[in-house]
C-alpha cells in the first residue's frame, strides 16, 4: 500500500483529480471597484470552497491540490499601472518568507483568529471550510484516523506528532493556494520535535513509526510543486532549517532532526530541501549523519554556519533573539521567521561586469594596480547606486492569511525589510584582476592594449596567452594570497558600496555571496574575460571557484574561501563543492567528508554546499567537457579528471553509474 | 636536497586515517603491467597529451622559447585548450615540507598525516627521510612495493607509522613476468616488516586471471598470516593513462 502511494505520486497519477477553472476574476473585481484586500480574501475563500477533498488509499497526510491554476486578481490595464507607481518585485507577492506557522500548530486555528483583521478571520473560516470537507470525505470513505484528526485541527492546537504534521501541510497548503510562492518551512525540527518526544514518552509512537510518518509528511511536499512559480523546476523555495541554536545557546539538534535527515535520504526526492545549522561545537556525529543525507546525491543538507552567521545578522541590526532563530528563503538566503520581511533575492551586482568596465574604461590610463583596482572599485559603487536608485515604492499584493501568519507588518512597516543584493562571479572577477596585476603591471609582460584586444577578440589570435591566463595565472581555491587577497577587497568593496544605504521601507541592504540564475545572465553580459575565461562561458555558481581553473583539491578551495569577510556580506550564498558519488561509497569517505565540512566550519566559512555528481551530469559533462573540468571521478586507487578520460572510459564510468541507481 | 614527485594529493581515501596529504613520488622499478599510475614509473619529467581532446590546431609544433618545452618536441604554453601538461616536478625537500606544512595549517586538528605514494617511494628514500626530517610530528604511511635494499626498508619503515605494502603474487616467475621483477626482496622485506611489530596492511590487487586467481591467493594467505589483508578490486579504468604518456596498456 505504502510503496504504491509513492509510486502513485511519482508517476504523477494524482494529476488525474485535476482540472482547470475559468473564472475571469480580474474583470469581475475590476467592475466592482474591489480592493485588493477584498480581492485577495475572495479569491481564497473562492479557491477553497473549489478545491475538492481526495483522499489516496495508505496516505496519512493528506491534502492535494485539485485545482490546478490561480485565476489573477487585477487586469492587465491595472497591472500596467501599478507598475507605472510602484517597484513589483517579481510576481508582486511578499515571497520568501517563513510564516510562524509553530504557534498556530499549537493554538489552533481559532484562537489565532481572535487577534486577525478582518480579512485574517475571513481566510481561517476558509481554511476550515476547506479542512471540513476532509473531514467529511475520511467519514464517508471510513478513514476513522483521519476522522478524529480533522475533528480536532485546524479549529484546535495539535496534541500529536501526526496531528502536528497534518495541521502543517494544512497551514502551508493554504498560503500557496492563497498566491504566495517561496513558501519556506523553517525551523522544523525546533518547533514539532516536543509533539514527537511526548508520544514516544507516551508509547503512542515507535521511532519507526515516526520516521515512516516523516517520509509521507516529505512526500506530501512533491504532491503539489508543479503548479508552483519559478524561475525552473524545483525552484520553489520549500526549504526546511535543522539544528541550529536556540535562543540560549543551546545546541537544538534532536531525534527529529536524525530522523529528517533520514526521511529526506530515503525519500529521494527534491523536496523539502534539507538545511542544517553547525557552529564549531557541533559534533562530528552530527557531520557523519548529515554526510549520508549528501551521499544520495540530492544535494542535500546545505550547511550554514551559527558562529558566522549570527554575529552578523546583529551587525546588521537584528536583535540577537532574531538573529538565533535565522533560517533560510528559498535557497540560502538567510531570513527570520516570523519576524523578518526581508526581500532578500531583489537584485545581483555582477563583479565580472564591473572589471569588464574598468578594462575598457581605466586600464589604458591607470600607473598602477592600485590605480585599476580603484577604478574597479568606482565601477562597483556606480552599479550599487544604480541598482538601489531604482528601488523604489516598493508594492506587495496583500495576502491576508500570510499576514495573519506572521508576527509583524509585512506590507512595509514592520519590524525588519532588508533587502538583499547577490554578487555574482567573484572568481572570475578576482581571477582576472589577478592576471592583470601579475603580468600587465608587476611582471609588465603583457601591454595593456594588447590584453584589451586579446579580450575583445575572444583570443582568438592569441592561443599562448589564452593558455597563460587560462591555466598558469594565480586562481582563487589554491589558497594563494596574491588573489585570495583581491577577492576579499572585492568582497568588501562591495559591502562598503552598500552599507549605510536605507532602502524605500527604511531597512538597509545586504550584501551576498550567492548568484542565483545571475552566473548565467551576467556571464552573457559581458564578452570574454581576463582570467582566460571565453565568450559565453558561465561563472562558477555562488560564492564558488572558476569552472576552468586549476584547483589543488578542495582543502585549498576551503582555506581560499574562508578567508574573505563574508560576515560582511551575509545575505547569502554557499560554498558549493562537488564531489563523486564513489567518494561516499564507504565509511572513509563518509568520515573524511565529514570532516571537512566540519573544518570548514571551525575556519570560519558561512555556508557550504556538496554535491555528489551523477550521471546526467556526466552525460552533460561529455557534451559540454570545457564546463566540467573540475568534475572528478575516483576510478580504483586513483581519481581522474572525468572530461581527460578517453570515451570508451567515460562511457565506462556512466555505465558504472547506471548500476549504482 | 632535490626529488622528484608527480602530484601532492590533498585529500585521499584509502590511504590512511584522517585528512591526508599524500605525496606521489617519481620512479618505479617495477613495471606491473596493470599499473594505474604509468606517470608515476620513469624517474625524469614527461610530457601527458590528453589527446581525446585535441582538435588538430598544431599550435604546438611551433618552435618556442620556453625552456621547459626543451626536451619535447612540443610547445606545451601554445595550446588554447591546456591538453599539454609536464608530469613530474623536481623540488627541493623543504619546499614539499612547507607545502604539506600549509596543508596541515588549514586542517588543524582534522589533518590526519601524510602518506607517500608512488611510484615507489624507496626509490628516492634519502629525499623522503629528508622531506620527513623537516616536518612536525605527524602520523606518517608509506604505500610500498616493499621492492628496496634491505637497509633501506629498515630505515625508512623505522620512521613510518603505517605500512601499506603490496604482494601481488606469490610464485617469483609469475612476479618477474608480470612486474619485471622477482619477489625474493619483497618478500624477505615482507618478513622483517612483520617481526617488526610496525602496524602495516598488506594488499593485493585482484587483476583478473593473474593476481586473482585461487591458487595465488591461497598462497598469498599463508604468507600474511596474521597480518592485516586488503584484497583491492581491479577496474578497467587502470589503462586510462596509458595514451596520454603515448604507452601502450598492454592488459587491454
Amino acid at each position: 500500500m505504502k510503496n504504491e502511494l509513492y509510486r502513485f505520486i511519482l508517476n504523477k497519477e494524482h494529476h488525474q483529480y485535476r482540472r482547470r477553472i475559468d473564472w475571469n476574476l480580474a474583470a469581475e473585481y475590476c467592475a466592482l471597484g474591489l480592493s485588493p484586500d477584498e480581492r485577495m480574501s475572495d479569491r481564497f475563500s473562492r479557491m477553497c470552497r473549489e478545491e475538492r477533498a481526495v483522499i489516496l488509499p495508505g496516505e496519512q497526510i493528506v491534502l492535494i491540490r485539485t485545482i490546478e491554476n490561480l485565476p489573477d486578481i487585477f487586469t492587465e490595464g491595472e497591472w500596467t499601472e501599478i507598475k507605472e507607481n510602484h517597484y513589483i518585485h517579481e510576481l508582486g507577492y511578499h515571497s520568501n518568507l517563513a510564516p510562524d506557522y509553530y504557534s498556530t500548530i499549537a493554538s489552533g486555528l481559532l484562537a489565532k483568529r481572535e487577534f486577525a483583521d478582518e480579512y485574517g478571520k475571513r481566510a481561517i473560516d476558509s481554511v476550515i471550510a476547506l479542512a471540513d470537507q476532509y473531514l467529511e470525505e475520511a467519514k464517508r470513505i471510513g478513514r476513522d484516523d483521519l476522522v478524529e484528526i480533522f475533528t480536532r485541527i485546524p479549529r484546535y492546537g495539535a496534541r500529536t506528532f501526526r496531528e502536528a504534521l497534518q495541521f502543517f501541510r494544512i497551514l502551508h497548503f493554504a498560503l500557496w493556494l492563497e498566491g504566495n510562492y517561496h513558501v519556506t518551512v523553517g525551523r522544523f525540527d525546533k518547533h514539532i520535535y516536543p509533539y514527537l518526544k511526548n508520544d514516544m514518552e507516551k508509547g503512542i509512537i515507535t521511532e519507526d513509526e515516526a520516521l515512516d510518518l516523516l517520509c509521507d509528511f516529505f512526500l506530501s511536499f512533491n504532491k503539489d510543486s508543479d503548479l508552483y512559480p519559478g524561475v525552473q523546476q524545483g525552484d520553489n523555495g520549500q526549504s526546511m532549517m535543522l539544528g541550529g541554536v536556540d535562543e540560549n545557546g543551546n545546541e537544538v539538534f534532536n531525534l527529529l532532526s536524525a530522523l529528517c535527515l533520514k526521511a529526506s535520504a530515503r525519500n529521494k526526492m527534491i523536496d523539502p530541501k534539507i538545511n542544517l545549522r553547525v557552529n564549531k561545537n557541533t559534533d562530528i556525529e552530527i557531520f557523519k549523519q548529515a554526510t549520508e543525507l549528501t551521499r544520495c546525491g540530492l544535494g542535500f543538507p546545505q550547511y550554514s554556519n551559527d558562529d558566522v552567521v549570527i554575529p552578523a545578522l546583529e551587525a546588521l541590526g537584528y536583535e540577537h533573539k532574531d538573529a538565533t532563530d535565522y533560517t533560510v528563503a528559498a535557497c540560502w538566503e538567510f531570513i527570520i521567521p516570523a519576524v523578518g520581511a526581508d526581500i532578500a533575492n531583489i537584485a545581483a551586482l555582477s563583479y565580472p561586469k564591473a572589471v569588464d568596465i574598468a578594462l575598457h574604461t581605466a586600464l589604458l590610463s591607470s600607473e598602477t594596480y592600485a590605480d585599476f583596482f580603484n577604478a574597479v572599485k568606482t565601477e562597483i559603487e556606480k552599479e550599487s547606486e544604480r541598482i538601489c536608485s531604482s528601488i523604489n515604492n516598493v508594492w506587495f499584493v496583500p495576502s491576508p492569511l500570510m499576514r495573519t501568519l506572521m508576527n509583524t507588518d509585512i506590507s512595509g512597516k514592520g519590524k525588519y525589510h532588508n533587502f538583499g543584493i547577490h554578487g555574482t562571479g567573484i572568481a572570475t572577477a578576482s581571477d582576472s584582476l589577478a592576471a592583470i596585476k601579475k603580468y600587465v603591471f608587476e611582471d609588465k609582460s603583457i601591454d595593456k592594449g594588447s590584453l584589451i584586444t586579446a579580450v575583445d577578440s575572444n583570443f582568438e589570435n592569441d592561443p599562448e596567452l589564452l593558455n597563460l591566463l587560462r591555466y598558469h595565472s594565480p586562481k582563487l581555491g589554491n589558497n594563494d594570497d596574491f588573489v585570495d587577497s583581491i577577492a576579499t577587497e572585492l568582497l568588501d568593496a562591495f559591502a562598503d558600496s552598500l552599507s549605510g544605504r536605507v532602502n524605500c521601507l527604511g531597512g538597509v541592504y545586504r550584501a551576498g555571496t550567492g548568484s542565483a540564475m545571475y552566473y548565467l545572465w551576467h556571464a552573457n553580459e559581458i564578452g570574454a574575460s581576463p582570467d582566460g575565461r571565453r565568450l559565453g562561458e558561465p561563472f562558477g555558481t555562488n560564492f564558488s571557484v572558476s569552472l576552468f581553473a586549476r584547483i589543488h583539491g578542495p582543502i585549498s578551495v576551503i582555506a581560499s574561501m574562508t578567508k574573505p569577510h563574508v560576515e560582511r556580506a551575509i545575505n547569502g550564498g554557499p560554498l558549493t563543492l562537488e564531489f563523486h558519488s564513489s567518494v561516499f561509497d564507504d565509511v572513509d569517505g563518509i568520515e573524511k567528508i565529514a570532516m571537512l565540512v566540519k573544518r570548514y566550519v571551525a575556519l570560519g566559512g558561512h555556508q557550504l554546499q556538496l554535491n555528489t555528481v551523477n550521471k546526467e551530469v556526466l552525460l552533460e559533462a561529455q557534451k559540454n567537457p570545457e564546463a566540467y573540468r573540475n568534475l572528478i571521478v575516483r576510478i580504483w586507487g586513483w581519481s581522474a579528471y572525468f572530461v581527460e578520460l578517453s570515451p570508451e572510459y567515460q562511457n565506462h564510468v556512466i555505465a558504472r553509474q547506471e548500476y549504482s541507481v | 636536497m632535490k626529488g622528484i614527485i608527480f602530484d601532492v594529493k590533498e585529500m585521499a581515501l584509502h590511504d590512511g586515517p584522517g585528512i591526508r596529504t599524500t605525496v606521489f613520488l617519481k620512479g618505479c622499478p617495477l613495471r606491473c603491467k596493470w599499473c594505474h599510475n604509468p606517470e608515476g614509473l620513469h624517474q625524469a619529467s614527461e610530457l601527458m597529451f590528453k589527446y581525446s581532446l585535441c582538435k588538430g590546431c598544431n599550435r604546438c609544433r611551433k618552435e618556442c622559447e620556453h625552456p621547459e618545452c626543451k626536451p619535447f618536441a612540443r610547445c606545451v604554453r601554445a595550446c588554447p585548450e591546456g591538453l599539454l601538461q609536464i608530469v613530474g616536478e623536481s623540488i627541493e625537500a623543504t619546499e614539499l615540507a612547507a607545502r604539506i606544512e600549509d596543508g596541515a595549517k588549514i586542517l588543524g586538528d582534522s589533518f590526519g598525516g601524510v602518506t607517500f605514494s608512488g611510484g615507489e617511494p624507496l626509490m628516492q628514500w634519502k629525499f623522503l627521510l629528508e622531506t620527513v626530517k623537516m616536518l612536525g610530528k605527524y602520523h606518517l604511511a608509506i604505500e610500498t612495493s616493499g621492492h628496496a635494499e634491505k637497509s633501506v626498508f629498515r630505515e625508512v619503515l623505522e620512521k613510518m607509522d603505517l605500512v601499506m605494502m603490496d604482494i601481488k603474487l606469490a610464485d617469483p616467475e609469475a612476479h618477474k613476468y608480470y612486474t619485471g621483477v622477482d619477489n625474493s626482496l619483497i618478500l624477505s622485506n615482507l618478513k622483517e616488516l612483520q617481526a617488526s611489530g610496525k602496524p602495516h596492511i598488506i594488499r593485493t590487487p585482484l587483476i583478473p586471471g593473474i593476481t586473482d586467481t585461487e591458487e595465488n591467493l591461497r598462497r598469498i594467505e599463508c604468507i600474511v598470516g596474521d597480518s592485516k589483508w586488503e584484497r583491492l578490486p581491479y577496474n578497467k579504468l587502470a589503462g586510462a593513462k596509458y595514451g596520454m604518456l603515448g604507452l601502450k596498456y598492454e592488459l587491454d
